[in-house]
């Protein structure tokens, strides 16, 4: 009998395992030879994959996309448009998470604040609260916040991150939604969204907050008919 | 000057995963270049410091996605709404008429989307679990199930050759 599944052999063949894992991994790899083989097949695969899409990095990139990236040099000007959160955005999420709740009123004024303070708790409100509500991921059509993931956090309850002009992950609690973190977003009204770079921190978020896996377009439908119960 | 001069060093792994992910080299190529022009629109949204490599993977990614998503929709026009986001193995794929292409090329294709891309981000680009799960914006946990998946898939499709 071994404890070590397809995930763990796959993991060691990406690099992904922590030293001591990595070890025990060797072990069992090293008494039964029928996980040996598994972990060879995993290894082939990872190379031949590889391997077949290597030539591609040598070809010489074809003309028209060099061109376009050169003839962006001479056409932009040196100075760039001032950087609405490039002041900021370095300071770490925290701080920013902060910052932007004191500011939010201002940053969102036209449409009516998203996210309001409530005995030092940021909660969302108005827009966002109403898509945190009923909107399905599945079915945004071009509403100017869009939900991402739906999850089950650790301990119980409904989360969901979202973007728009605030990007970040709310979770379900009493009859509203607590923000738990608010970085800028990738805008708004886009029927294409835009890749941002608050992307990355937004999923480090769901990772430390997530029980299990986000739930599907089913799951979320369920869980909005139950009034995120 | 180094936003230019950063993305023409990526460029060749730029196109190689939009190659990864498409039915063909040509398919590829347009794809990478319509990612390029999305990149240089939106350039200020790029923040410096954070990977520029993982930004426009990200970008090619979703237009990747948009466009499966389009042509789910035109060939299955009586689908209910929710069934486009099942983006799965795409129904209409003429995989015989690509003849010339190889036995990775046709496994990759047989792949859902979702495990293409996490196999492409991961084995191909090379990229950290890490990365790859904030490129797709997917947790951890869902980008190794897919990972289990997409490589059981793919040893089952390629058979010995693996």
């Amino acid at each position: 009998m071994t404890d070590i599944d397809e995930a763990m052999l796959i993991a060691l063949v990406d690099g992904e395992l922590d030293e001591v894992t990595r070890r025990r991994v060797d072990r069992a790899v090293a008494d039964d030879p029928a996980l040996a083989e598994r972990l060879a097949m995993h290894r082939r695969l990872r190379e031949r994959l590889a391997g077949h899409y290597v030539p591609i990095a040598q070809e010489p990139v074809p003309g028209a996309m060099r061109v376009l990236v050169e003839e962006s040099v001479r056409v932009v000007p040196l100075a760039r448009p001032a950087q609405r959160w490039r002041g900021w955005v370095t300071g770490g999420a925290i701080a920013a998470s902060l910052v932007l709740g004191l500011s939010l009123g201002r940053l969102t004024g036209g449409e009516g604040s998203q996210i309001g303070l409530h005995d030092g708790v940021m909660v969302a409100q108005g827009a966002l609260a109403q898509a945190l509500d009923t909107q399905l991921a599945s079915a945004q059509g071009d509403s100017a916040i869009r939900i991402g993931l739906t999850f089950q956090r650790k301990g119980g309850g409904w989360c969901r991150s979202f973007d728009g002009s605030v990007a970040g992950v709310a979770c379900r609690e009493g009859d509203g939604w607590q923000v738990q973190q608010a970085l800028p977003g990738a805008g708004q009204g886009r029927a294409y969204r835009q890749a941002s770079s608050s992307d990355a921190r937004v999923m480090a978020t769901v990772d430390a907050l997530i029980e299990g896996e986000p739930v599907d377009a089913a799951g979320e439908a369920v869980a909005r008919e139950k009034g995120w119960r | 000057m180094s936003f230019e001069h950063d993305l023409l060093a990526i460029l060749p792994r730029l196109r190689r995963f939009a190659a990864s992910l498409s039915r063909d080299r040509a398919d590829g190529d347009d794809l990478c270049q319509a990612a390029l022009e999305r990149a240089l629109k939106a350039r200020d949204q790029w923040q410096p410091g954070t990977r520029l490599d993982s930004w426009i993977y990200r970008i090619m990614r979703n237009l990747w996605i948009d466009e499966a998503r389009a042509r789910q929709r035109a060939a299955k026009t009586f689908a209910p709404a929710e069934a486009g986001e099942h983006v799965g193995h795409a129904g209409d794929r003429d995989i015989e008429a690509h003849v010339h292409l190889t036995d990775v090329d046709r496994a990759m294709q047989a792949l859902p989307d979702e495990q293409r891309e996490a196999i492409a981000l991961v084995l191909v680009e090379g990229l950290s679990y890490k990365e790859a799960a904030a490129v797709l914006g997917v947790p951890m946990g869902t980008l190794t199930s897919r990972l289990v998946r997409g490589r059981g898939a793919l040893i089952e499709l390629m058979g010995e050759a693996a």
